[in-house]
């Protein structure tokens, strides 16, 4: 064009237009939530055992068809269940008079196709009041990464402490250099409970190498356990539904908290989607989870965010996928923890999907550390947004899992956590954490603001302190010698959760007491106004309570 | 990491008469207890769960601690060993019991194969884990598998679970060859 | 101050895209690049000289495509990583791998093939890997997963580093970026790109040795 329009040179340069958007492409499954290479909802039962899922019969039945057909459907519900009309099963997800109880009974006799057909009825807004309904826990939650681009320990322990202290009940890290992973465990491990007693900690790592750390003791939960939904890609990423099971049962014989991850948009991403939707295989996803027994599952596409994104209606299939996890009776980690977009308003419009009707964990990680920071490449919030995410609860009145806090109150937590973790080093052998270090990483913003450590010596130590067989009481011992004995006796407290066992049921978390809130015992009861989760009463007046709210009384 | 060492450590038959030692002596002073079998029926989730704090009297650790005798003083002059802090496979059993009462069968699937897997040693685990992954394994060596879950741990529900496994990985040519 | 041809053209340039607006959609260019021209020379054989590096690309590579996802051309991608590797006087081979469009079994069918155990697997849009035999096929020696980071200074990094690793010595990895901004811009061209890269992929057939004029 030899003469551009100024207002279209404007909208040229808004950061809306610096992300990519694609047409649709059906033949590979670049498509949403329609395609019409989505099977038809069928199932076949004889002798107990199912003889056809969604058009297949059993002999054609891949993996995943198999793992479904024999963990997942419940054969005494399942004619019942496929026997009502999609689009009244639709209508009973929002309506207020058929209980999360009925449904949830009658969602283990679907079959993927079909739930994708119930689905498909909802418009956002319907999908979000199926969300208020179906979340398992009754109070909204949510979860924070703690990461840094320098691995650096002291920064890790203040981040977490003030992670916890702001109201996040679960934490997770990850690593840059992948031989850092038990000290970034063990800097949650103490940072966390320095923050407020009773938050979880996870370090996201290669499957075998994350569960030797829960079983040591340096962790209590874990998420990257992935699943797909074709075999190929299964396949590709290492494993079957069978061995995923087996790891699952694996962390529960530890007593260790567990959750899978899957997505929209990763079949597609790795080049073997069968052409379906990216929905449908989502919700095979999500069956081979159920099937596992596994209690939850982190979805909302996560790390393939960027191709949902892309293409008409996936921010919505985003919330659906949600949404047929919750209707499977499992926890759900909701997203949002993944950059998307340049534009600040699709961003938010992306968050409230969760935050307004409330998950189990709104962010499956928000960003405790700047975006630069944050290792699993950047989340949709982060640090800077915390005062924004505070007014977005008291504006609309909405828990999102945070609390207002105090500048001083900050430092304190910071500066305890990154002592105690000194103390901690300097007890196991580990290289020193100076006063330096930990006075710097009381008071940073990120690793812009923080020396180098010296990172050959780090590994070599913590090598050395896995090598020796340490484990999580060495650093309750070690907390404890040097005087900060409500960090050890927290961190302890949290190994003999484990001995309970009371956190793998669907949905725990620990309230500062060290007692477990799950689906069990603050169950989701909402069926319409006056009931379910109210913030109300002294929740309420901690949330609206920011501290920059100017008092009448003191004018 | 813990993936090494043979199978036949000091440490882990020093772990194992441990575990039979405490399984022992809690068949002997259960007298009184309630016996984890026979809790006929099942737990209830909505009476006894937590059971942390609803029912305690049941939980306790793989060597037979009670929740109470566990503490920081015990930790910190060593009487308490990272051993000592271990889930008992009657605790996962309880916890499936919970499952189920509050509608969720599939988890106490899950836990109840956990039970079984509390056997085992954290590096045959991990070794066995990744024998299931695809190629990895030959037909004859998931069926040793099954048989040493089977006679060895005493583990039926895992064995069986791995049997299934290779059926699957056979239809679909997922085994090494 | 010596003004020479190449910085009036410099100059010109980003005046153009000042003149565009930095803040372009991220809209594919069409600007197009003739395809490489290939000789093959027949199925590639396991190498028996320890001093070469691998490098393997998948079935649509400088054919059916021709540029990586910021448009860097294929002859630019193959000069820079055979520079890097040239660099440390290693010799560098070429493969197709016709099987799978899977950048770490590609990176790791090409270290099968290589005589020192170290091989480069590279797709269409960038995605990069360095791989060693002995490894398993998840692993890797350094992994570029972000393809609109993967340069041509990175690219002739990653050829020297994995030269070095063929000479048996152990060098720090190229500083590996992290883009919060990339995956907006360009993980749905990425998805639609592999799925183009991976309709040409033989499912069990042979990788082929190949010549290329660069």
């Amino acid at each position: 064009m030899a003469k551009r329009q100024k207002r279209f040179l404007v909208l040229a340069d808004r950061p809306v237009n610096k992300d990519g958007f694609i047409k649709e492409w059906i033949d590979v499954g670049l498509v949403a939530m329609d395609s019409p290479n989505d099977p038809k909802p069928s199932i076949k039962i004889e002798n107990g055992v199912v003889v056809e899922l969604d058009g297949k019969r059993r002999e054609d039945f891949d993996m995943i068809d198999t793992f479904i057909a024999d963990h997942c459907v419940d054969k005494s519900v399942a004619q019942e269940a496929m026997a009502i009309d999609s689009l009244k099963f639709a209508r009973m997800l929002v309506d207020i008079n058929c209980p999360r109880s009925e449904l949830v009974r009658l969602s283990v006799g679907l079959t993927p196709a079909k739930v994708v057909s119930i689905l498909r009825e909802l418009n956002v807004v319907e999908l979000m009041m199926a969300m208020q309904k179906l979340r398992s826990r009754k109070t909204p939650m949510n979860q924070a990464h703690v990461t840094n681009l320098k691995d650096s320990a002291p920064l890790l322990a203040a981040d977490a402490a003030e992670a916890a202290y702001r109201g996040f009940a679960e934490i997770e890290t990850t690593v840059g250099v992948v031989r850092y992973a038990p000290m970034n465990a063990m800097s949650l491990l103490v940072g966390g409970q320095t923050g407020r007693p009773g938050v979880l900690a996870q370090c996201a790592v290669e499957e075998a190498l994350e569960l030797s750390m829960g079983m040591r003791g340096l962790t209590h939960y874990a998420e990257t356990v992935s699943v797909y939904g074709t075999e190929q890609v299964f396949v590709d990423g290492d494993d079957t539904p069978w061995s995923k099971s087996f790891l699952a049962s694996a962390y529960a014989s530890r007593g260790l908290k567990m959750r899978y991850t899957s997505g929209t948009g990763s079949e597609v991403q790795m080049g073997y989607a069968e052409g379906k939707s990216m929905l449908y295989l989502e919700v095979r996803c999500i069956m081979v989870t159920k099937g596992a027994g596994v209690q939850g599952l982190q979805n909302g596409s996560i790390s393939c965010i960027g191709v949902p994104g892309s293409v008409p209606g996936g921010i919505k299939t985003v919330l659906a996928e949600n949404v047929a996890t919750v209707l499977m009776n499992l926890e759900v980690a909701s997203g949002n923890d993944q950059t998307f977009t340049h534009s600040i308003e699709r961003n938010t419009a992306r968050m409230l999907m969760q935050f307004l009707p409330g998950t189990d964990f709104i962010f499956s990680g928000y960003a405790a550390e700047p975006n630069y920071d944050n290792m699993f490449a950047g989340s949709t919030h982060d640090v800077d947004d915390y005062d924004d995410y505070l007014v977005l609860q008291r504006d609309l009145q909405v828990d999102g899992g945070l609390i207002p806090v105090t500048e001083e109150g900050v430092i304190a937590v910071r500066n305890k956590a990154a002592r105690a973790l000194q103390a901690v080093f300097d007890e196991l052998g580990l290289p020193a954490i100076t006063d330096e270090e930990v006075e710097l990483a009381t008071y940073a913003h990120g690793t812009k603001d923080i020396g180098d450590r010296n990172v050959p010596e780090d590994l070599r130590a913590i090598d050395e302190f896995m090598k020796r067989g340490g484990t999580g009481l060495d650093v309750v011992r070690a907390l404890a010698k040097r005087g900060f004995k409500d960090i050890a006796e927290s961190v302890l407290r949290m190994q003999i959760g484990k001995v309970a066992g009371d956190y793998l049921q669907t949905s725990a978390v620990y309230t500062e007491k060290f007692e477990v809130l799950s689906a069990i015992n603050d169950p989701n009861d909402y069926e319409g106004p006056g009931t379910g989760y109210r913030l109300q009463g002294e929740r309420w007046e901690k949330l609206k309570n920011i501290p920059q709210a100017i008092d009448p009384k003191d004018i | 990491m813990a993936q090494q060492g043979s199978e036949l450590s000091p440490e882990m038959i020093a772990a194992a008469v441990k575990r039979v030692l405490a399984s022992l002596n809690e068949s002997a002073g259960k007298s009184g207890t309630v016996n984890p079998a026979s809790t006929a029926g099942g737990l209830d989730a909505k009476k006894d769960y937590p059971l942390a704090i609803k029912r305690r009297d049941l939980v306790k650790s793989a060597t037979g601690l009670a929740l109470d005798a566990i503490t920081l003083d015990k930790v910190v002059e060593g009487k308490i060993g990272f051993d000592d802090m271990k889930i008992h496979p009657d605790t996962l059993e309880y916890q499936a019991q919970i499952a189920i009462s509050a509608g969720r069968p599939h988890i106490a699937k899950n836990l109840r194969r956990a039970a079984e897997l509390t056997r085992i040693p954290d590096a045959r685990v991990l070794e066995i884990y990744n024998a299931l992954r695809p190629y990895r394994s030959t037909r004859q060596q998931l069926l040793d598998i099954a048989d040493e879950l089977e006679t060895k741990y005493q583990a039926k529900i895992c064995a069986g679970f791995v049997r299934e496994a290779l059926a699957v990985y056979e239809k679909r040519g997922r085994i090494k060859k | 101050m010596q003004i020479s041809e190449e910085l009036v053209r410099q100059i010109i340039l980003d005046v153009l895209k000042q003149e565009q607006g930095e803040g372009k959609p991220a809209k594919r260019q069409d600007e197009q690049v003739p395809p490489l021209s290939f000789k093959e020379l027949g199925p590639a054989k396991t190498g028996t000289d320890r001093n070469e590096v691998v490098i393997g690309v998948p079935p649509a590579f400088g054919t059916h495509m021709t540029k990586t996802i910021i448009d860097i051309p294929h002859r630019e991608v193959l000069k820079e990583l055979f520079a890097g590797i040239e660099e440390e006087g290693v010799k560098a081979r070429l493969v197709r791998v016709n099987r799978t469009a899977d950048v770490g079994a590609v990176a790791h069918d090409a270290a099968v093939l290589s005589g020192s155990g170290i091989g480069i697997g590279i797709l269409c849009r960038g995605t990069t890997v360095i791989h060693q035999r002995d490894l398993e096929i998840l692993q890797n020696l350094e992994l570029f997963p972000q393809s609109p980071l993967v340069d041509k200074d990175a690219l002739r990094a990653i050829g020297r580093n994995a030269a070095k690793y063929a000479k048996g010595e152990h060098p720090s990895p190229v500083p590996t970026r992290n883009d919060p901004m990339a995956r907006p811009k360009y993980q749905g061209l990425a998805a639609l790109l592999h799925n183009k890269e991976t309709q040409y992929v033989k499912p069990g057939a042979p990788s082929t040795e190949l010549s290329v004029q660069l």
